[in-house]
């Protein structure tokens, strides 16, 4: 088959030393990272983006380094869950609540390793159904047409204010900020600056790394400084270790978790958090009796496997359509386009060492992960002893040599806490950052497809809507964009979407 | 009331991006749209969202925790661009972190300590290891 043959020129990519050296480097501190309270992929990814640019990894290796940060800090994500009640990102919410029981009960090491296999199998799982399903996806992007993609990422946008928690009003907000930013520097059409304040050093725009940093590092720091989130550190425990009868118990759960993860990684503008919470919903709901939210295995291995099935799901559209799924694959979109790749349709054909380098890597680092995580695991749960006092201000500082080995400029790192004081009074606000930085990462492709449209009929606005697809596209994101103001409760109308999904994966 | 006033100011932003765009000149037309219309449409939402957040404003919890010691982070960070290339990048990372770390509730000795030897860690690995020039200071370490 087609996707075999693919697949093997992609393990020749990944298995050369320095991919497969990189694979492991990405997959470990994805976990360190991840394990860190506060701290989650998406920082994980911003804080060595720089580091990617300035070493001047070739494409290829970069990306399967930012891929083993994401997916790795899905597995060690869980860590501070278990053994401390604190979830490092929204989407491992639900991994506390059956999680940190086992945990007091003794049985933290068994949680781990349940944990573990559970994100393992989500992992891989989405890998695999990854491998098949993103070439059919990318043909069928490949008739997509300017307008088509215009109502694609209209549409990705609303799917977003649908989902974020709070008012669907400040997800447009945060989305019209994050094109106003891009928009800074010369646009590329017509060579006329926009919004450069006749400032010299913003005639090239707003850097993306230095973006990333002030969004997902700097303004973190200040809110970790700020309100010192801590707890008493469990033990893993001397209760009994997890036995092949309770793995078996929860495989039902695990796979019915990878189909829903997977499924809603897909879709643009939802991410792991919605699917690890809709798949403990829906565990709940489907074997519950009475025992979820006191230390049921299945309540832990249902969210862990579909947060890390989604985190793989949502990298789907994102090589596939150019339209990335999550706030962390907005990052890594950004990183191919600072490569000048384009992710898309062609990216198969015309970069397919890039394409499925990056794909067979992630069976490797996956592997790599389950290895490190389950005898290892004790070795990362220690990170959690670290003070404070020594792990965040290393990471401030990495961060700002990043930005500046990437610019070699004192002012980038002056923009970059400007970001971080904008971004720190945003949160404040309620308005989210991630709608921000995917508006970013979209808005040169979202205005190139519009003028392109528009040009191709003469300044006429009927073009946007003149495809099937497109008005498809238009009707669904008129319905997401409803939704959030007919329903009060914004969190909760995606659920029977969810659960047809399920039924289809 | 914090949100009434986040609206207000996200609508002016929006009229400013609006009024910009107005003032573009397009030394000759390459496509019908130029580079008004984009940023005229982003202003436009963004002043709807705003008007939206005016008239139905929700409850903003606006929690501080202890905001002096971000404040502290904070204007150690905007020092930071100012002293590193003047005093190089060891010295002036361990005054951000020593300061940073203060904030995160250490002791005034085992902060210095720790800030000075994460410098060192991180300019060896960066400049040395991975062969990134940082700011070397006067006296070229």
């Amino acid at each position: 088959m087609d996707a075999f043959a693919a697949l093997l020129t992609g393990f020749q990519v990944a298995l050369t030393p320095l991919n497969l050296g990189v694979a492991f480097a990405g997959v470990a501190l994805g976990t360190a990272i991840g394990a860190l309270p506060g701290i989650g992929p998406i920082n994980a990814v911003a804080l060595l983006l720089p580091l990617c640019f300035a070493l001047k990894l070739p494409p290829e290796t970069a990306l399967i380094l930012l891929a083993g940060l994401y997916y790795g800090s899905g597995y060690g994500g869980r860590i501070s869950s278990i053994l401390l009640n604190i979830p490092g990102d929204p989407g491992l919410v639900m991994t506390t609540l059956d999680g940190y029981p086992l945990a007091k009960s003794g049985r933290g090491a068994a949680a781990l390793a349940i944990s573990g296999i559970g994100s393992f199998v989500g992992g891989t799982s989405a890998v695999i159904l990854m491998t098949f399903l993103a070439v059919p996806l990318a043909r069928l992007a490949l008739s997509f047409g300017p307008a088509d993609y215009v109502a694609l990422m209209v549409l990705s946008f609303a799917l977003l204010g649908t989902m974020s928690e709070g008012k669907a009003v400040k997800t447009w907000i945060a989305v019209a900020l994050g094109l106003l930013l891009a928009m800074v520097g010369i646009d590329g059409g017509t060579g006329v600056e926009r919004f450069t304040f006749g400032s010299l050093e913003l005639l090239g725009g707003i850097d993306f790394t230095s973006l990333t940093i002030g969004l997902f590092a700097v303004a973190e720091i200040l809110v970790l400084a700020e309100g010192m989130i801590s707890g008493v550190v469990s033990r893993t425990g001397s209760g009994a270790r997890l036995s092949f009868k309770e793995i078996l118990y929860c495989v039902p759960a695990m796979l019915r978790a990878t189909g829903l993860g997977f499924f809603l990684g897909v879709l643009p503008g939802t991410g792991a958090s919605v699917a690890s919470a809709m798949a403990y919903t829906a565990e709940k709901r489907i074997s519950d009796k009475g025992t979820f939210g006191k230390g049921d295995m299945r309540g832990l291995a249902a969210p862990e496997t579909a947060d890390n099935a989604a985190q793989t799901g949502s990298m789907v559209p994102m090589l596939a359509l150019g339209i990335p799924g999550s706030g962390t694959t907005a990052v890594m979109l950004g990183a191919f386009m600072m490569y000048s790749i384009t992710p898309g349709p062609l990216l198969f054909t015309q970069r397919p060492e890039v394409a499925w380098g990056l794909i067979a890597s992630m069976y490797i680092g996956n592997l790599m992960l389950l290895v490190l995580n389950l005898p290892l695991v004790g070795l990362f749960a220690r990170l959690l002893l670290v003070p404070a006092w020594i792990l965040y201000p290393g990471i401030l500082a990495l961060s700002y040599a990043g930005v500046y080995a990437v610019s070699n400029s004192a002012f980038e790192l002056i923009i970059t806490t400007g970001i971080g004081i904008l971004a720190y009074g945003l949160r404040k606000v309620g308005i989210p950052l991630i709608p921000l930085m995917l508006a970013f990462v979209l808005a040169r492709l979202l205005e190139d497809n519009f003028r392109r449209a528009l040009s191709l009929s003469d300044g006429g606005y009927e073009i946007l809507f003149s495809t099937p697809t497109s008005i498809v596209l238009w009707l669904l994101a008129i319905v997401a964009i409803g939704l959030p103001f007919i329903r009060k409760p914004a969190l909760h109308p995606a659920v029977p979407a969810a659960e047809s999904g399920k039924a289809g994966a | 009331m914090i949100d009434r006033l986040v609206g207000l100011i996200c609508a002016l932003i929006g009229a400013g991006a609006i009024w910009h765009a107005q003032t573009l000149h397009v030394p000759f037309a390459a496509d019908p749209v130029g580079p008004r219309m984009f940023p005229t449409i982003t202003g436009g939402v963004l002043i709807l969202g705003g008007f939206i957040l005016m008239l139905r404003p929700g409850p903003v919890t606006m929690e501080f925790g202890t905001w002096p010691r971000a404040l502290a982070v904070l204007v150690a960070s905007l020092i930071y661009p100012l002293l590193l290339l003047p005093i190089g990048f060891i010295a002036a990372t361990s005054l951000l972190c020593f300061v940073a770390a203060l904030a995160f509730h250490a002791r005034p000795l085992p902060a210095a300590a720790s800030a000075v030897a994460t410098a060192i860690v991180f300019f060896v690995l960066l400049d040395k290891v991975l062969d990134l020039p940082l700011p070397r200071g006067p006296l070229g370490i």
